[in-house]
C-alpha cells in the first residue's frame, strides 16, 4: 500500500479528470498508476490530448454551494407564478395563500428573497441598522412558511403568454397564471455610470453603500433631490458624513411641493448639515483613486468619498414588450383587476402604471395584492379600488405629508404658518383636492 | 463600415431560396442518415448549397441578410442538421474574414470561402466561454518578434475542418515575463504545423468532420490575423454568432413537427392523447419566427436587451427542439425507433442543437451575467 496521497490531474483541453487511485484501464492504466509512470504516449480518453496537456487538479476545498433547484416542476398542476420577491411579490404570495392554502405558488426573484421593509432603506444607516436588523424573515423561510417554492438568485429572461411560459435563468416555467412585481429600476443617466454610482433601491444596494461607508465620516454626493434623495441625505448627514446634495432643479422637490415648503425643506437639509447644491447638471463622474470627481456645470469639480444616485425609477419594459403586453411607463393594467393587456397576466406594485402613470408606493401594494389573489382564485369581493395614496417624507425633524393629488396649476391655500409648521391646502371649487403639512405643531 | 453604398453598387446575388430547398429535400435528405451515423462529410452538397448563395447571404457584401441565411440554415437544418451545423460554422468563418477588416482575408480567400469552393469552421467554442469566465483559454501565443505570432496548445473538438481547410481561432496572448496581454484571433490553417487527431465517434452528426487539433508553435502571419484585440471583436459579433445558430434550432424542430404531422392521418386517433401536439409546437414554432425576424436587422446590436432577447430565443429554440424531437418519436411510436428513421436522428441533432457552444447553461449563464447589477468597487 501506497503512503502518498492519490492526486488528480485535469485535462486542459476538455476538463476531464485523471484520478490516479481510479488510472484509465480503459487506456491501459491499471488503478494505482501515478502519473509520472503514465507513459509519454498516453492520451486523455475523452479529448485524446496528451500528458503534456494534464495538469495537477485541486478539487474545491468546500462542497459546491447547493444552488436552488431548477424550474421543472415536479408537480403537473401548472403553479401561479409570481415574479419578484420584494413587498408586491411577497404580498400577493401571502394574499393567495390566504384565499387558497393548496394553490401551487412559485415564486422567481433576482436577490435572495429576504423579506424587508424597502422603506426603512432611506433611513437606516443612522439607526445603525445592518442587514441582520432589517431583514425581518429569510426568503427560505418565508416560502416555507407559505408553501412557495422559491427560486432566489433567479432572472426571468422572457415570457410567451400564448404557451404561458415564463424562461428563467434556471429553466423554463409554465404557469396557471402569472403575476408581475419585478418593480422598477434606478434610471442612470450616461454620465452617472453604475460601476462609480451606489443605489440604495433594494437590500443589496443598500448592503453595498453601507460596507463603503463604514469606518468614519465620508464625503458623500447624493445626486437627485426627490424623495429618495432627500431622506438619503438626511440619513447619511445623520450618520456623520459630510453630504452634498445635487439636483437640476433649483430646490428640493421642485416638482412636488410648493415654494413655502421647498425653502422649509431646504432650510431643514442645511441646518442638518447637508449641503444642497440647486440648478446644478453633472457634466462626467470620474475615480481619481479612491475619490470621485464629479465635474459640475455650476460648481466645477467636487470631490467625494462615494456617490450615491436617487434620479428616479424606471420599469424594465424588456419583458412586456417581448411578451406584447400593453406598456405606457410601466406595465398597463386594469385599475380594477390588475390584469395587464394579456391572458391570466396580472401586475402590480412599482412596475405598473395606472392611466400612463406609475405609482411607486408601498400603501397600494396590499390591495392590489388582495386583487390580483381574488381575481385568479375566483373569490368575489376583491376588486382593488385605486387611491391616490398619502406621500410621507421620512425626514425627522420636519415631517412632510401630502394628501391627495395636488394640481400644479392651482394655488395653495395657506391655513397654518408657523415657525415650526406649515399646513397648506389645494380646493378645486369647494373640493379640497390636496393638504400638504410640513413640520409639527 | 460602408455596406449601404456597397449594397448599391455590388452585383448582389440573393440567396436561391428554391434551390436550397431542392438541395435539401432532394440530395441532402437522401444522405441524411449516411452524414449522421456513417461520418459521411457532404462537402459536395455544401458546394451546392454555396453555389445557391446559403453561404454568403448574411455578409456585409451580399447585403447582410441574416433573415435568408438564417432561413437557409432552418431549411438545411430540416433534412439534415448536421449539414445545418456545418453551414453555421462556414457561415461564422466568412463572417470572422468579412469583419476583419484584412484586406488578405477579405479578398480572393473571402470569395472562395462565401461561394462554396473551399471550406473551413470555427474554433471559437472555448475562447466563447473563456472570454465568459467559464474555462480557460486553450490555444497561448507568443510573439514572434516579426509581428506574427507563434501560437500552441490543444482544442478537443473542431469541426469543418481538415487538411487543407481553416478556422477561425483565438489565442490568448502571453509576454516575455508569461504574463496574459490580451488576446489574438487568427485564421488557422490546417497545414504541416497543425496535428489533427480523430475524435471519439459520437452518437450522431459524425459527418461535421470534427477533429481534436493540437498547435505546436504554430505560426501566424499578419496576413492570418482576424483581430487584435481580439475582445472587442468578439464582443462585436457575438451576437451574429449566436443569432446564426437559431436557424439550426428552429431547422431540426420543424423536421420534427413534419414527423409529427407526417403520420397524422394514420395514428392522428390516438396521437391526440399526447403532449405537445404539432398544432400547439406549431404555434410556438411560428411565435419564436416572428422574434427571430425582430432581431435579424441589426446582428451587430451590443445592447443588454437585444443580446438578452437573442439568448433568450437561442435558449428557448434549444430546448424547443428537444421537446419537439421527443414529442416526434412519440407521435410516430415503432416507426420512428428504427435506427435509420429521422426522429431517431433528431433526437441527436436536438441533443446537439442544446450543448453545442452556447449550450444551455452557457445561455443562461450569460443571460444571468448580463441581469446582474453592476455595483461601485
Amino acid at each position: 500500500m501506497t503512503t502518498r496521497p492519490w492526486k488528480q490531474y485535469i485535462c486542459l483541453a476538455c476538463g476531464l479528470i485523471y484520478d490516479e487511485e481510479k488510472g484509465d484501464p480503459d487506456g491501459g492504466l491499471p488503478p494505482g498508476t501515478r502519473f509520472e509512470d503514465i507513459p509519454e504516449d498516453w492520451e486523455c480518453p475523452l479529448c485524446g490530448v496528451g500528458k503534456a496537456d494534464f495538469e495537477p487538479y485541486e478539487p474545491p476545498p468546500h462542497p459546491v454551494v447547493e444552488t436552488p433547484a431548477t424550474a421543472h416542476h415536479q408537480n403537473d398542476e401548472e403553479p401561479v407564478v409570481i415574479v419578484g420577491a420584494g413587498i408586491a411579490g411577497w404580498s400577493v404570495a401571502e394574499a393567495l395563500r390566504g384565499l387558497d392554502p393548496a394553490l401551487p405558488i412559485t415564486l422567481v426573484t433576482a436577490c435572495d428573497g429576504h423579506r424587508y421593509h424597502k422603506p426603512e432603506l432611506s433611513v437606516a444607516l443612522s439607526r445603525g441598522s445592518g442587514p441582520e436588523d432589517l431583514v425581518q424573515q429569510t426568503g427560505a423561510d418565508a416560502a416555507q412558511r407559505l408553501g412557495v417554492r422559491l427560486l432566489p438568485q433567479t432572472y426571468a429572461v422572457g415570457l410567451s403568454t400564448d404557451s404561458r411560459q415564463l424562461r428563467t435563468t434556471r429553466g423554463t416555467l409554465r404557469y396557471r397564471a402569472l403575476i408581475l412585481a419585478h418593480g422598477a429600476h434606478p434610471l442612470l443617466p450616461a454620465v452617472l455610470p453604475p460601476e462609480l454610482c451606489w443605489r440604495v433601491n433594494h437590500l443589496d444596494g443598500f448592503n453595498g453603500l453601507r460596507r463603503a461607508l463604514a469606518g468614519g465620516s465620508r464625503r458623500v454626493a447624493v445626486v437627485g433631490a426627490g424623495m429618495i434623495g432627500c431622506e438619503l441625505a438626511e440619513d447619511l448627514s445623520a450618520s456623520g458624513h459630510r453630504v452634498t446634495l445635487l439636483d437640476r432643479q433649483s430646490a428640493p422637490l421642485e416638482t412636488l411641493l410648493p415654494e413655502a415648503a421647498r425653502r422649509r425643506l431646504r432650510q431643514h437639509l442645511e441646518e442638518f448639515g447637508v449641503t444642497f447644491l440647486g440648478a446644478t447638471e453633472i457634466t462626467g463622474i470620474n475615480a481619481v483613486g479612491q475619490s470621485k470627481h464629479i465635474a459640475t456645470n455650476l460648481h466645477g469639480l467636487i470631490e467625494v468619498d462615494q456617490v450615491v444616485v436617487a434620479t428616479g425609477l424606471v420599469t424594465s419594459g424588456r419583458l412586456a414588450r417581448q411578451a406584447g403586453l400593453a406598456f405606457e411607463n410601466g406595465i398597463v393594467v386594469n385599475p380594477r383587476t390588475l390584469a395587464t393587456s394579456a391572458d391570466h397576466v396580472y401586475a402590480l406594485g412599482d412596475c405598473i402604471s395606472l392611466s400612463g402613470t406609475p405609482c411607486r408606493f408601498i400603501e397600494p401594494i396590499a390591495h392590489q395584492a388582495r386583487g390580483i389573489a381574488h381575481a385568479i382564485t375566483g373569490s368575489s369581493g376583491g376588486d382593488y379600488q385605486h387611491r391616490d395614496p398619502v406621500i410621507r417624507l421620512k425626514t425627522r425633524r420636519l415631517p412632510i405629508v401630502l394628501r391627495g393629488c395636488g394640481d400644479v396649476a392651482l394655488p395653495w391655500r395657506t391655513l397654518v404658518d408657523e415657525p415650526d409648521y406649515l399646513h397648506l391646502e389645494q380646493r378645486r371649487g369647494h373640493q379640497v383636492i390636496a393638504s400638504l403639512r410640513v413640520g409639527r405643531r | 463600415m460602408n455596406s449601404a453604398l456597397q449594397r448599391a453598387t455590388d452585383d448582389i446575388a440573393p440567396v436561391h431560396m428554391e434551390r436550397v430547398r431542392a438541395i435539401a429535400e432532394g440530395p441532402l435528405a437522401a444522405l441524411a442518415n449516411r452524414i449522421d451515423h456513417d461520418g459521411y462529410y457532404p462537402l459536395e452538397v455544401l458546394a451546392a448549397l454555396g453555389e445557391a448563395g446559403a453561404l454568403a447571404a448574411h455578409l456585409e457584401s451580399h447585403g447582410q441578410r441574416f433573415d435568408l441565411a438564417v432561413d437557409a440554415m432552418r431549411e438545411v437544418s430540416r433534412h439534415c442538421g448536421t449539414t445545418g451545423f456545418l453551414i453555421w460554422a462556414h457561415q461564422v468563418c466568412g463572417l470572422y474574414m468579412e469583419q476583419s477588416g484584412n484586406p488578405h482575408l477579405q479578398g480572393t480567400p473571402l470569395q472562395a470561402h462565401r461561394s462554396g469552393q473551399t471550406f473551413g469552421g470555427t474554433a471559437l467554442s472555448n475562447p466563447m466561454k473563456a472570454l465568459s469566465g467559464i474555462e480557460r483559454m486553450a490555444l497561448i501565443a507568443k510573439a514572434d518578434g516579426h509581428g506574427g505570432y507563434r501560437v500552441s496548445g490543444s482544442l478537443p473538438w473542431v469541426s469543418h475542418i481538415g487538411p487543407g481547410q481553416y478556422c477561425g481561432a483565438l489565442a490568448s496572448i502571453r509576454d516575455d515575463k508569461d504574463q496574459p496581454a490580451g488576446e489574438l484571433m487568427f485564421l488557422l490553417h490546417c497545414n504541416d504545423h497543425v496535428t489533427l487527431r480523430p475524435c471519439p465517434t459520437f452518437s450522431g452528426m459524425e459527418g461535421s468532420s470534427t477533429w481534436g487539433l493540437r498547435l505546436d508553435h504554430y505560426p501566424v502571419v499578419p496576413e492570418q490575423i482576424i483581430a487584435e484585440p481580439a475582445a472587442p471583436f468578439v464582443s462585436r459579433i457575438r451576437g451574429a454568432f449566436i443569432l446564426l445558430q437559431i436557424g439550426m434550432a428552429l431547422g431540426v424542430a420543424e423536421g420534427a413537427l413534419d414527423s409529427m404531422q407526417e403520420v397524422e392521418s394514420q395514428l392522428g386517433h390516438v396521437n391526440k392523447f399526447l403532449h405537445d401536439r404539432p398544432e400547439a409546437l406549431r404555434r410556438e414554432f411560428d411565435d419564436m419566427g416572428r422574434r427571430l425576424a425582430g432581431l435579424t436587422g441589426t446582428p451587430y446590436a451590443t445592447d443588454r436587451d437585444y443580446l438578452l432577447d437573442l439568448l433568450d430565443l437561442r435558449a428557448q429554440g434549444a430546448e424547443f427542439a428537444l421537446r419537439a424531437a421527443q414529442s416526434a418519436m412519440l407521435h410516430q411510436g415503432a416507426r420512428g425507433y428504427v435506427m435509420s428513421a429521422a426522429a431517431q436522428r433528431r433526437l441527436r441533432e436536438a441533443q446537439f442543437v442544446a450543448i453545442v457552444t452556447p449550450a444551455i447553461k452557457h445561455l443562461r449563464w450569460e443571460m444571468d451575467r448580463l441581469s446582474r447589477e453592476e455595483w461601485p468597487q
